[in-house]
């Protein structure tokens, strides 16, 4: 185990039997999560984030690999792991007949705080809970949900966090908030966190390295702004004036991939090629009037992934 | 085992609780229907003949008695089952709680409502028909405790079946403990039984404290052996149950039940 890690994941692997059948849902994944990391833990619906989570929690047992938080094993040191360790998730129910108090009371309780009055009061006060303390659970909107859940999960102080898409039915603006206070925390407590999400912008704003996983395996792992330089070809769109069936068997010519959105075209084309292409379109007196071009970025590596390997 | 954990499952459901008026009215609607009907009933039977003394107490006592097996099965099946409609197994076990310890907190607040029904349903069979529960002195305490211990093997027996089977099989959390109330002989001595449901009977640890109960308010004596094999038949069912249901939630573990439930 590399000593900067908090969490090493050491060949983890999850298979479902049942009587006619068996499913890999993880299949031999191994990674680390260094102090004060944001890993963002990517992959289409399906793939083995939730299962690969669920088994770092230890509410999932493993069909084999080991999972080591601070050097210890998590099978064999449960109690003083998961005192240290969190997690919030968007899809994640509370008990709906309690209060938002009671919820943020009865779990100080299960993380033995010492401070606690004074943790909740700041819980509170951080996650804008204040209007909503003796509200039931009940009565609470997604947001507000969401809101509470991951406010629950930094009660203990955590040092590392597990956030399973946790601001998708946030408005933007609180997830702003959300995102911006989960970069303070990790500035300010070097809380190490491992993060999933579909919202790439997000990822790339808040992720520090990006782990994807596709059909129960790592088929990439790279800082953010590197995945998607793996990528040939960028986006170039041409808002046309004049030429437009001309420019359409010109890429069939080059055998450019391209899609027709109204008066525009998006052609796939490698960087370097683009001033070629734009000369020829000039010299076949083809017209434009408006030209963008769109450089890859992590959506696009996330589906050139899922397509080539569907 | 850490008594921080177990006190935030016991306020957690004493919070809901609170909220609940479901949960609050069937510690005091049940017992207080229960005491009516069958107390009036054994109020007429009793005016009809003096044949059969004490029976309002035999039948009173029966249903106080019974109030603490049912007591004990409900809280550990329905507070688990609460947990899975709430989907919040998967927020308790994130935690470092265990699952001994969810076990003892609904031991815990079993005790707590089971006092608090009791206590209700004998004052009002106190003020109802001058029946005092306590005029069965220290007894009192040996069977309580080993009832309420018959109701929580069979809570954690049923608990362990929804664990592994899901909530199709919800409705055993109300209709299991009937299944041993006629073995019970909660109003009727064993004897009445045919002879293969006595050979049940004797398998039946509560069986034994009814009868017994019933000896102490007709002869004044109680069976010291009999109530040693209650509480031997209890360590050994609740020794199982709790097998069963750590079983049961470590495969529910292995199948990824955890969070769906």
């Amino acid at each position: 185990m590399s000593p900067q890690n908090v969490l090493e994941v050491s060949s983890l692997s999850k298979i479902f039997k049942s009587k006619s059948k068996s499913f890999t849902a993880v299949d031999n994944v191994s990674f680390g999560l260094k102090k004060g990391e944001i890993l963002g833990l990517l992959g289409p619906n399906g793939a083995g984030k939730t299962t690969t989570i669920q088994m770092l929690l230890g509410i999932l047992t493993p069909t084999s690999g080991s999972i080591k938080y601070f050097g210890q094993n998590l099978e064999e040191h449960r109690e003083s792991i998961l005192e240290q360790v969190n997690f919030s998730s968007t899809y994640t129910h509370l008990p709906w007949r309690l209060t938002v108090m009671e919820t943020l009371k009865y779990t100080s309780y299960l993380y033995n705080i010492k401070d606690r009055a004074k943790r909740i009061q700041r819980i509170v006060d951080l996650f804008r809970l204040y209007p909503l303390v003796n509200q039931e659970i009940a009565s609470l909107s997604a947001g507000q949900l969401t809101r509470l859940n991951i406010a629950k999960s930094f009660i203990n102080y955590p040092k590392v966090l597990l956030l399973d898409e946790p601001t998708a039915s946030l408005d933007p603006e609180t997830a702003d908030y959300i995102r911006k206070f989960i970069l303070n925390e990790r500035k300010e407590f070097e809380v190490s966190i491992l993060f999933t999400s579909h919202n790439m912008p997000e990822v790339e704003e808040v992720c520090d390295r990006v782990i994807f996983i596709n059909q129960g395996k790592i088929v990439a792992e790279d800082k953010p702004e590197n995945l998607p330089k793996i990528i040939k070809f960028s986006k170039l769109e041409l808002v046309m004036v004049d030429g437009l069936k001309r420019t359409i068997e010109l890429c069939h010519h080059q055998k450019l991939n391209h899609q027709i959105k109204k008066r525009a075209i998006e052609i796939e084309i490698e960087e370097k090629n683009i001033a070629q292409l734009l000369n020829k379109l000039a010299k076949k007196g083809i017209r434009y009037d408006q030209i963008s071009i769109k450089k890859p970025d992590l959506e696009d590596f996330f589906l050139e992934v899922v397509r080539h390997k569907s | 085992m850490k008594i921080h954990r177990i006190y935030a499952m016991v306020i957690r459901y004493w919070y809901y609780l609170k909220h609940s008026l479901d949960r609050m009215s069937d510690m005091f609607y049940w017992p207080t229907v229960d005491l009516l009907l069958w107390g009036l009933t054994s109020r007429f039977v009793q005016s009809q003949s003096t044949d059969v003394p004490n029976i309002i107490l035999v039948i009173i006592s029966g249903i106080l008695f019974w109030i603490i097996v049912w007591r004990g099965q409900y809280e550990i099946t329905v507070n688990f089952l609460e947990e899975l409609w709430n989907k919040n197994l998967v927020n308790l076990f994130v935690s470092p709680l265990k699952i001994r310890e969810w076990v003892v907190s609904v031991f815990i607040i079993g005790i707590i409502k089971m006092v608090l029904s009791l206590g209700f349903a004998s004052t009002l069979a106190f003020f109802l028909y001058k029946t005092n529960i306590f005029s069965y002195g220290l007894y009192l305490i040996p069977f309580a405790a080993s009832l309420i211990l018959t109701g929580w093997a069979v809570g954690l027996l049923i608990a362990g079946i929804i664990m592994r089977y899901g909530t199709r099989l919800q409705t055993l959390a109300w209709t299991a403990i009937m299944m041993i109330s006629p073995f019970s002989a909660v109003y009727y001595p064993i004897s009445i039984l045919p002879e293969w449901a006595q050979t049940v009977a004797k398998l039946v640890p509560s069986s034994y404290i009814f009868e017994n109960g019933r000896s102490l308010i007709f002869k004044q004596t109680v069976n010291h052996e009999e109530l040693l094999m209650s509480f031997l038949l209890n360590f050994i069912y609740l020794s199982l149950a709790l097998i069963f249901f750590k079983q049961s939630f470590e495969k529910a573990k292995q199948q990824g039940l955890i969070s769906i439930y």
